[in-house]
C-alpha cells in the first residue's frame, strides 16, 4: 500500500496539467482579486481633501460646523477654508477633490467622477437630508425648533458598526472566501486524474492496473488519499499565500481555517473521482462537467457577485446548505465573522458526509465493472 | 490453461467475437494471428475480465474469469498494445510501480525489478523518463512492466508495433526466453513472420471467428498450396496465362506488373516444369523464387484475401 501511495503521489506531483488548475490558477486569481478588490478598499479610506468657501449666514455656519465635526471624528475628509479663487485654483491643481460652498445655499463643485468625489457628494447629501428634516420641523412643529437646531449641530455618530463575533467586517472578504471554496472544488481535477487510473475504458494505464490483482476499493482509496494529500497541500499553500503574502484579514485561527480547507479538499477530490467514474463519457466531457460544476457552484457561492449568495439564501436556502462552495464560504464566515461554532460544525459535517457519499458512489460504480468497449 | 467456449461480443450491430472457441495449454506460446479488426485485442480484453461479453464462458487456470478473480490475476502479466507507462516515473520506478501491484515484499521486488531491467536490456536507462526513450526502448519498458512479477501466464498484445528490427528481434528472443522459464504466452500480432517464428500453436482469426488452429505445420497442411513460384520480368499474354493454369499441379495463377505468381500443390519439380514451359516458348524472364507456403497462404486460401488486406 505504501509503495502504491508513493507512486500515486509522485505521478500527481510531477504532472503539471493536474497541478495547474487546483494550485496555480487559484493563487493567480487571488493575486488578481487582491489588486482589483483588496486595493480598492484601501483607496476608500484615503482622506479626501476638500476646500470650504464660507459666506456669512446662519445656514453657512451650521454646514461649517457639520464639516468640522466630520473632520474630528474620522480621517474620511480633510476640509480647509479658503477664498473662492484659491479654492478653484486648488481644485484645478488637484490639491483638493472638491469645493463646498457654505452660505444661504449649500453646494459642492467637483472636477471628476471617482470615489473621492462620491464621498464628498455623500457628505453633502447627508447634511441636506438633516437640514430638510429641520425645515419640516419648523413648518409642522415650530415649538421644537430650538431643540432641533441644537441637535443638527451635534453630529455624533448614532450607529456603530460591530461584527457579530467581534471579528472582521471586511466586506470584500466574501470574495476571497468564495475563491477558497472554488479552489477546494478544483480538487475535482486531481480527483478526475485519479479516476483516469482506475477506469480501464479511459486509459491503457488504467486497463493495466485493473488487470492486476488489486481490489477496486484499495485502488480508489489509494488514489483518493494521494489526491487528497496533494490538494490539501495546495490549499494550505493558498491559505498561507493569502494570509501572509497578500496579508488578507483572516480573524479565524489557523487550525479552524485548516480544518475548512481539509474538508473542502476532501470534497473536491472525491467529487472528481465520482464524476470520473460515472457514465461512459469521454475524458473531455468529464473535464467539462467538473469545470462547469466548480464554476456554477462558486458563482452561486458569491465568487463573481457577492449578492448572489444572499439571493440564493432568500429564495432557495436549501441550495446554500448543499452547495459545497457555499458551505466552505459559510464555514469561513463562521470563524472569521460570526463566531458561530455550531453552524461551522454543521457546514463541516455536511461537507464530510457529501465527500464520503461521493467516494462510496465511485466505488459502487467501478467495483466489479467490466466495460462495453475499451 | 485457458478454455474459451462460444464467446460472443457485440458492439451494437458489429459482431466483434463470433462464437470464439479456444483451448490454450500450459507452456505454449499461443499466437492469435489476424488482420486489424479481426477481434484479437477484444478476445484478450475479455479474457482479462475488462470487457463485457454477450455469450460464452472463459475459464483460466480452471476457474471462471471475473473482475474480482484476484487469485488468477496474481498469475497473469499483461503487455498492452498501447504503451501503458507513467510519463512521470523513471524506467526503474515504472517497473517497480507495476510490480508492487503483485509483489508486496520489498526485497523480493527489488530483485525482480532488476531482473526485468536486465531482461529487456534497459540497464543504462534506469533513471531515464519514458519521454526520453526511443519507440523501441519504450516498448521494452512496456514489456518489463508486464512481466517483472514473473507471471505464469503472459498476454502480449502486438508488442512489436512500430518497433525497429533490432528491438523487434530482442523482444521476440525475450518472449521465447520467458516461455523457456515456464510462462505460458498468448501473443497477438498481424505480422505472420513473427507468429511463425515464435509460436508453438497458432489460431488464425478473421471477423471475430477462429478460422483455423494448429501448429504452423498443421496449418500449412490444411491448404492445397505446397509451393508458390514467383517469376519476375516476364511478359505474358492472356492465352499464355490460361495455358500455365492448365499445367499439372498448378491451381492458381496471378500476373501483375510483369510478375508471374504460380501456386502449385505439394508435388515435386513444379519449378522445373514451369521454367521448361517458358523456355520452350522462348519467353525471357528475370529472377525466379520458390516459396514454401506461409501463414498468409493459409489465410488467403481460407478467406480469399491477403492477411495484410
Amino acid at each position: 500500500m505504501l509503495s502504491e501511495m508513493k507512486y500515486a503521489l509522485l505521478t500527481k506531483l510531477r504532472n503539471p496539467s493536474i497541478i495547474f488548475w487546483p494550485f496555480v490558477f487559484p493563487i493567480a486569481l487571488a493575486t488578481l482579486m487582491y489588486f482589483a478588490i483588496g486595493r480598492m478598499e484601501q483607496a476608500d479610506f484615503e482622506t479626501v481633501p476638500a476646500a470650504l468657501v464660507m459666506e456669512e449666514s446662519e445656514n453657512g455656519r451650521a454646514f461649517s460646523a457639520f464639516l468640522a465635526s466630520l473632520g474630528e471624528g474620522s480621517d474620511l475628509i480633510r476640509v480647509e477654508e479658503m477664498t473662492e479663487e484659491d479654492a478653484l485654483e486648488a481644485l484645478e491643481k488637484g490639491e483638493v477633490e472638491g469645493i463646498f460652498y457654505a452660505g444661504e445655499e449649500t453646494g459642492l463643485t467637483v472636477s471628476g467622477n471617482g470615489f473621492p468625489e462620491n464621498i464628498l457628494h455623500s457628505v453633502l447629501s447627508s447634511y441636506l437630508s438633516g437640514k430638510s428634516a429641520v425645515e419640516d420641523i419648523a413648518r409642522l412643529h415650530p415649538e421644537g425648533m430650538p431643540a432641533a437646531e441644537e441637535k443638527l449641530q451635534q453630529y455624533d455618530t448614532a450607529v456603530e458598526q460591530v461584527s457579530l463575533g467581534g471579528k472582521t467586517l471586511n466586506g470584500n472578504a466574501q470574495y476571497f472566501y468564495a475563491l477558497i471554496g472554488m479552489a477546494c472544488l478544483y480538487g475535482g481535477f486531481i480527483g478526475f486524474g485519479c479516476a483516469l487510473w482506475i477506469q480501464a475504458n479511459l486509459t491503457a494505464l488504467a486497463a493495466r492496473r485493473c488487470a492486476a490483482p488489486v481490489h477496486r476499493l484499495r485502488l480508489i482509496v489509494t488514489e483518493f488519499a494521494a489526491g487528497f494529500i496533494v490538494h490539501f497541500a495546495n490549499m494550505l499553500i493558498l491559505l498561507a499565500y493569502m494570509k501572509y503574502i497578500l496579508k488578507l484579514e483572516f480573524a479565524g485561527s489557523n487550525a479552524e481555517m485548516t480544518a475548512v480547507v481539509l474538508a473542502g479538499s476532501m470534497f473536491g477530490v472525491s467529487m472528481g473521482i465520482f464524476v470520473g467514474s460515472i457514465g461512459k463519457m469521454s475524458e473531455g466531457v468529464k473535464i467539462g462537467i467538473i469545470l462547469g460544476i466548480s464554476m456554477s457552484l462558486s458563482f452561486l457561492a458569491g465568487l463573481m457577485a457577492g449578492s448572489v449568495k444572499n439571493a440564493v439564501e432568500r429564495h432557495a436556502p436549501l441550495l446554500n446548505r448543499l452547495n459545497p462552495a457555499a458551505l466552505i464560504s459559510d464555514a469561513l464566515y463562521c470563524i472569521n465573522v460570526y463566531d458561530a461554532p455550531q453552524r461551522y460544525a454543521k457546514d463541516m459535517g455536511i461537507l464530510t458526509v457529501m465527500s464520503l457519499l461521493m467516494i462510496g458512489g465511485a466505488f459502487l460504480i467501478v467495483r466489479r465493472e467490466r466495460y462495453d468497449s475499451i | 490453461m485457458i478454455e474459451i467456449k462460444n464467446l460472443v461480443k457485440r458492439y451494437g450491430s458489429l459482431v466483434a467475437l463470433d462464437h470464439l472457441n479456444l483451448h490454450i495449454k500450459e507452456g505454449e506460446i499461443f499466437g492469435l494471428l489476424g488482420p486489424n479488426g479481426s477481434g484479437k485485442t477484444t478476445a484478450i480484453n475479455c479474457m482479462l475480465a475488462l470487457l463485457k461479453y454477450d455469450r460464452g464462458s472463459i475459464r483460466i487456470m480452471g476457474e471462471e474469469m471475473q473482475p474480482d478473480s484476484y487469485r488468477i490475476k496474481q498469475e497473469i502479466g499483461v503487455v498492452m498494445q498501447d504503451v501503458a507507462v507513467f510519463d512521470e516515473l523513471s524506467v526503474h520506478d515504472n517497473i517497480d510501480c507495476f510490480c508492487s501491484l503483485y509483489v508486496k515484499d520489498k526485497k523480493r521486488r527489488k530483485e525482480l525489478v532488476e531482473d526485468a531491467i536486465r531482461f529487456v536490456g534497459l540497464e543504462d536507462y534506469r533513471r531515464v523518463y519514458p519521454k526520453k526513450l526511443s519507440g523501441g526502448l519504450l516498448r521494452r519498458l512496456n514489456i518489463a512492466c508486464g512481466i517483472a512479477h514473473r507471471p505464469r501466464l503472459i498476454f502480449l498484445d502486438e508488442p512489436t508495433v512500430a518497433v525497429d528490427p533490432q528491438s523487434r528481434n530482442q523482444i521476440l528472443e525475450g518472449i521465447c526466453e520467458l516461455n523457456r522459464q515456464g510462462s505460458t504466452i498468448i501473443y497477438t500480432s498481424h505480422y505472420m513472420e513473427e507468429v511463425e517464428q515464435i509460436c508453438t500453436r497458432i489460431a488464425i482469426m478473421d471477423h471475430g471467428r477462429c478460422i483455423a488452429t494448429g501448429t504452423k505445420e498443421e496449418l500449412k497442411k490444411m491448404i492445397k498450396t505446397g509451393e508458390t513460384i514467383v517469376i519476375e520480368g516476364v511478359a505474358l499474354e492472356e492465352e499464355e496465362l490460361r495455358q500455365i493454369q492448365q499445367l499439372p499441379h498448378v491451381f492458381g495463377v496471378g500476373y501483375e506488373e510483369q510478375t508471374l505468381t504460380v501456386r502449385c500443390s505439394g508435388a515435386k519439380h513444379n519449378l522445373i516444369q514451369i521454367l521448361g514451359w517458358l523456355r520452350e516458348r522462348e519467353i525471357p524472364f528475370g529472377q525466379v523464387f520458390s516459396q514454401l507456403p506461409t501463414l498468409n497462404d493459409v489465410f488467403l486460401e481460407i478467406t480469399g484475401k491477403q492477411l495484410r488486406d
